[in-house]
């Protein structure tokens, strides 16, 4: 409830300058829930689920994403994590002035509503919890910087494994169900709304028919997902290390017959 | 006329039901629950109740009290006066049946007043934010002038049927109340204020909130007509200010609400594709 | 110095018209209202808006049968010009409407589609939806609302108006109003007051009025010195939904659609409707009116439902009165968007669907046709000469009445859809007439303001420190409401108006000991009701007097004792001597009534009645035979004498205006 007071008050202040920008604040927060961050989290649980094709498949396509090298932290915070902290920090705001009502109007939109607001804020959590768990910190690129006790237990050289020990336990996995089934939810949901906002789907039979639609890619996400989570549960620990070992050696072995563009080649 | 119909239903013993009222004096007090009984009538509505507890004036205890203050006028759910919240959700008193509201919850109904708009006295509320809402995104047609310069522009039936709906919209409120996005804004009159400067600094306040879907409804309606065309641009830059469309969260309880049935999500989605569309042309195009 | 403002009482379709076009004129309006204007009372008007258009025109219509139409379904009660001039108005009227973005339905080609409506042949009636009186009103509100921004309108809403402030010389000078939320009476200065607050309808009790059609500001117009016209002519519908706390109007667009209006030839049948096959039901409107059916004027098709019901004791139902009107035969997507508005408030408030199961309907008071007496002036064409500050001028210089307030287009009956035109015709007319007021208005002297204000304010103390009288202001009306609806509606009986003449006197009498069971000065809405209440005491007792004073039928003012019933006999002869006589008497009748009631207030609130001739030189008064039985003969003999008349006065000027009557055989 605002209410303002007397007394004397002449005119009203200036309204600040999330006010005065809002609506382009709330498009590009739109945008950003779908590009980039919703897109990288379809990236994201993709390249996990590919676990299931076999561990040196899995290494395969994170060495592919760590062949960036030193430009892997330029994209991460390009394109992952300053857009999810701006989308967060707006989705606070919007958050915050939210006056959920479901128990007086349950309708099906309407909890939808509500979810949104309460998923946005469980997969927010959950990402913090999650990239400092696998990662580091935000833009600490993994081991390379250093172990801490809890956190960047995530070893690109060492993907499958890694990531199977980091999410064996028990509640890990359940917290992982959690989160990952709020964040997908949270982009299947946006992207209904977002075409409204947007105005793609106007007429209330698109807006269904829309509706079927992100409930198709909300399912079909939560199977990748889960797939990805199962996958890690069923990786053998002992016998991935193994793989991933020797996939390293290779690499290193390749690592030492390179030569980079103008440069003599070693002597061996 | 008004004999043709038996107000007694004397085949039936004599029953009562309760309504529990929240009443408030004034903008300053605290509220408070108010019981009354009443006999039961066929055909009954919320404002017949509410016309029976005036007359009646005492409460469940015996004790005398002043009449419900509470807005009605049509009393057939066409001027949007008598909006309040019924068993908890809003409506309009006049279309509240008392035999549906004792079906769903028998016994017993409670009326309270909106809750997003400042209490004037017990079930009458100060609905002006609405109505500066329409002011802002200048919902009407410039027009030249009053004379008479023919008829106005050709319009296909479908582009009536499609107009037609969102004119239908009475200003209740109704999605408002229900709308998680819209919040209560109250400006308290200050000491010694004149008229105009209250009313300058309220109008700066709403402002800056929500204006909720029945205005952007109205700059749909307008941005549609052929003449209200000429000038869409500068309800779409008014619909995209502080307090906007973007405000909107797509919970869509409005359409679920609006006792007209008014197509307002459409409304939200076309007028969010024209603010789309006008953002574009403002960067690109200019 | 400042320009002076102008004051209008109502917002309305003829108050906010009124407002539009001053404000166009750069006059700066104040405007009361009770409600938030776009809840006014306009926006129950559903059916459509007349006027002569493209198609009716070449069909043989013309503005003049428009007025023609109006004149004859009011039984020549009205002064002509001012219609003349109402129904020239009417396609610039609509056309402007259309400009304002009114969504009309539409053709297949993109014109304004129109309908037909009661007491006339054409399909003159432009509508949007069934909902047209919302639709104009929002127009209009939201053009106001644009002057509004500008600073042009000031708009009080949630004012009570309590009366116009007089000088000395009985000018109107300004407007006291009572803010209804914080009680402050407050003086508005206006250099003319323009009272436009609809219709009397509470007066009734239930009626298809809104809860502020108390008829208080005309009231209190009426008690500081303006005269009423035609007060007995209260106009019933013949198709409303009865309710508990209202009577519900069923637009006459739904028989304008096509809707018919039976009931079971068997008393009460008790087969669901559908049931019933077509040559066990009665259409009696249809039968009894071959040429209109059930699109004859109002005042005939109400009082049919109604004998239907009480003498022929054939309602549909056992314990109350019900007809049934029919709409099933029409298509539903038809029906959805031609008459949605109605069938969705007939399927909340009965919970049946009209489009499936036939209505039960039954009439109820719907429009005073009666109101404030205003004055025009005549132009050669036999029009108004727009501008005249005479225009819609009560008798109180400087103080006018607009819209269903005022007493001037509908005569003894109204038609559908003319009343929508009215209201903005007579909005848009004052407007140059007030503006021209204003050029010469002196501004009202400080003093002057302050002892109106002084007076009201003890008034309105007095009553909050009253000693408790022990009378309940909500039950009085209650009895009002019904002692007027069983004496004063369709059939009226002398010895039972002298009875509630007697009734309503000690009503009000006893209104006076109100106490209130609300003492506290913020939004006291049961001293407001209680001051509503004891105002419409004048013009109850006006419509009563009224009504007890003419012993006539005409329009809808029917006194079985003075009817002229059709003809009887069956041998031709006798049949002209029937005519004749019947002529006779109808001559006889129009000498002695044909003309309007003029009541006056005095300041203890009695009321005194006289008579003022109707000007009826553009369309001589002639019978109203609508279906009536012998109409041929006697239209026969009626012609015979109007040649008769004209050869003697020795040219056939007579003809030119004279269209041939519309009479239903």
């Amino acid at each position: 409830m605002e209410t303002t007071t007397a007394p004397v008050p002449t005119s009203v202040p200036k309204p600040s300058f999330l006010v005065r920008h809002q609506f382009i604040i709330y498009r590009l927060f739109s945008l950003a829930g779908l590009i980039p961050v919703g897109a990288y989290m379809v990236v994201h649980l993709l390249t996990n689920a590919s676990v299931i094709n076999g561990v040196s498949a899995f290494q395969e396509n994170v060495d592919r994403i760590h062949s960036l090298g030193k430009a892997l932290w330029i994209v991460e915070w390009t394109f992952i994590f300053i857009p999810l902290m701006f989308h967060a920090a707006v989705g606070w705001l919007i958050i915050s002035g939210a006056m959920p009502n479901t128990g007086s109007y349950a309708y099906a939109s309407n909890i939808r509503y509500t979810l949104q607001r309460a998923t946005g804020i469980i997969a927010f959590v959950f990402i913090v919890f999650h990239v400092i768990q696998l990662h580091h910190f935000f833009g600490a690129p993994f081991k390379e910087i250093g172990d801490t006790k809890f956190g960047a237990q995530f070893d690109p050289t060492h993907a499958a494994s890694s990531a199977a020990v980091a999410l064996q336990p028990l509640w890990i996995k359940g917290l992982y169900l959690v989160g990952m089934l709020s964040a997908i939810y949270h982009f299947a949901n946006g992207l209904w709304t977002q075409g409204i906002t947007w105005g793609i789907w106007t007429s209330a039979k698109a807006q269904q028919r829309a509706s079927w639609v992100s409930v198709f890619v909300g399912l079909l996400l939560t199977a990748v997902g889960v797939t990805a989570l199962a996958g890690f549960s069923f990786v053998d620990v002992e016998r991935a290390e193994k793989v991933e070992n020797a996939m390293e050696a290779q690499r290193a072995e390749i690592r030492a017959l390179d030569v980079a563009p103008g440069e003599a080649p070693a002597e061996h | 006329m008004s004999d043709t119909h038996n107000g007694q239903g004397h085949s039936h013993a004599r029953r009562t039901f309760e309504v529990r009222v929240l009443r408030q004096d004034d903008p300053e007090s605290p509220s408070y629950w108010e019981r009354h009984r009443l006999d039961y009538e066929p055909d009954m509505n919320v404002t017949s109740v509410l016309q029976r507890i005036a007359a009646q004036a005492e409460t469940v205890d015996g004790v005398h009290v002043a009449p419900v203050s509470y807005d009605s006028n049509c009393l057939e759910e066409v001027c949007g006066a008598c909006t309040m919240i019924i068993n908890g959700r809003v409506r309009q008193a006049c279309s509240a049946l008392v035999d549906r509201l004792l079906e769903d919850r028998p016994g017993e109904i409670e009326l309270q007043p909106m809750s997003k708009f400042p209490v004037i006295r017990d079930l009458a509320v100060r609905r002006r934010r609405l109505f500066r809402a329409l002011e802002k995104v200048k919902a009407w047609l410039p027009v030249d002038n009053y004379y008479n310069m023919g008829p106005g522009p050709r319009q296909s039936p479908e582009q009536q049927e499609q107009a037609y709906p969102l004119y239908e919209c009475m200003s209740c409120g109704c999605c408002l109340d229900a709308c998680p996005q819209y919040s209560h804004v109250e400006v308290v009159r200050a000491e010694g204020e004149t008229d105009e400067q209250f009313k300058t600094r309220e109008n700066a306040t709403f402002d800056q909130y929500f204006i909720g879907a029945h205005a952007i409804s109205q700059v749909v309606f307008y941005n549609m007509n052929p003449t209200g065309q000429n000038n869409a641009g500068e309800r779409l830059d008014a619909m995209t200010e502080p307090g906007g469309i973007q405000v909107c969260g797509n919970a869509q309880n409005c359409v679920a609400v609006c006792p007209k049935s008014i197509p307002l999500t459409t409304s939200i989605g076309r007028a969010g594709r024209a603010a789309t569309k006008r953002m574009f042309t403002k960067w690109f195009d200019k | 110095m400042a320009k002076q403002r102008v004051m209008i009482v109502g917002g309305g379709l003829a108050g906010l018209a009124a407002a539009m076009k001053l404000a166009e004129l750069e006059i700066p309006v104040d405007l009361m209202s009770l409600t938030p204007v776009k809840r006014s009372h306009s926006v129950c008007a559903q059916g459509g808006i007349n006027s002569v258009n493209a198609v009716t025109r070449q069909q043989g219509d013309s503005e003049w049968l428009h007025l023609d139409d109006t004149v004859y379904g009011g039984d020549f009660l009205q002064h002509q010009p001012p219609v003349k001039e109402m129904t020239e108005w009417g396609p610039k009227i609509i056309d402007l409407m259309d400009r304002l973005g009114v969504p009309f339905n539409r053709t297949a080609e993109g014109f304004r589609d129109q309908r037909r409506f009661g007491g006339t042949l054409f399909k003159r009636t432009a509508f949007s939806g069934a909902t047209t009186g919302q639709q104009l009103l929002y127009a209009l509100d939201d053009q106001v609302r644009r002057w509004t921004v500008e600073g042009r309108i000031k708009i009080y809403e949630a004012w009570d108006f309590l009366g116009p402030i007089l000088d000395a010389d009985g000018v109107c000078r300004g407007a006291i109003g009572q803010d209804l939320v914080s009680m402050e009476i407050r003086a508005f200065p206006a250099a003319a007051v323009i009272i436009a607050s609809g219709g009397c309808g509470l007066i009734y009790g239930r009626s298809t009025m809104s809860m502020a059609c108390t008829g208080s500001a005309a009231s209190r117009a009426f008690q500081a010195g303006a005269r009423y016209g035609n007060p007995e002519f209260i106009q019933v519908h013949p198709t409303a939904i009865p309710g508990a706390d209202k009577l519900r109007l069923m637009s006459e667009s739904a028989r304008g659609e096509g809707g018919r209006v039976w009931v079971p030839r068997k008393p009460q049948d008790p087969r669901p409707p559908r049931e019933i096959p077509e040559n066990e039901r009665y259409y009696f409107l249809e039968e009894r009116y071959p040429t209109y059916g059930n699109l004859v004027p109002r005042d005939i098709a109400t009082r049919e439902i109604f004998s239907v019901c009480t003498e022929d004791g054939l309602s549909v139902d056992k314990d109350r009165l019900a007809v049934y009107l029919d709409l099933t035969h029409i298509p539903r997507a038809t029906l959805d968007i031609k008459l949605g508005g109605i069938l969705h408030i007939y399927e909340k408030f009965q919970g049946v669907d009209p489009r499936e199961v036939p209505m039960k309907i039954f009439p109820a008071v719907h429009y005073s046709m009666g109101g404030l007496w205003v004055d025009y002036e005549k132009n050669a064409a036999g029009g108004l000469t727009m501008g005249s500050p005479r225009n819609q001028r009560t008798n109180v210089p400087q103080l006018y009445a607009i819209g269903e307030c005022d007493y001037q287009y509908h005569g003894a009956n109204r038609l559908g859809a003319n009343s929508l035109l009215s209201c903005i015709f007579s909005g848009l007319v004052v407007a140059p007439s007030v503006a021209n007021v204003i050029k010469t208005a002196k501004p009202a002297e400080e003093s002057l303001l302050k002892s109106a204000v002084a007076e009201k304010q003890a008034e309105h103390d007095q009553m909050l420190r009253r000693p408790t009288g022990g009378e309940n202001p909500y039950l009085i009306h209650q009895e009002l409401g019904n002692v007027m609806t069983k004496s004063c509606t369709v059939v009226r009986h002398n010895n039972v108006l002298r009875e509630a003449i007697d009734k309503v006197n000690e009503l009000g009498e006893r209104s006076k000991r109100c106490s209130l069971s609300d003492s506290g000065n913020w939004n006291n809405q049961n001293v407001m009701f209680t001051k509503a209440l004891r105002d419409m005491f004048p013009l109850a007792k006006a419509i009563l007097l009224g009504a007890l004073a003419r012993d006539e039928c005409r329009g809808a003012h029917f006194k079985p004792e003075f009817a002229m019933p059709g003809l009887t006999a069956t041998d031709p002869a006798e049949l002209r001597r029937e005519a004749e006589a019947w002529v006779d008497r109808f001559d006889a009748n129009t000498n002695k009534w044909l003309k309007s009631t003029i009541a006056s207030c005095d300041k203890q609130g009695e009321v005194s009645l006289s008579y003022e001739d109707v000007d009826t030189t553009l369309i001589k008064p002639r019978p109203r035979l609508y279906g009536l039985v012998g109409a041929g003969m006697i239209e026969e003999v009626w012609k015979a004498r109007q040649a008769a008349k004209s050869s003697s006065e020795g040219n056939g000027s007579a003809a030119k205006s004279a269209p041939q009557p519309a009479v239903a055989h």
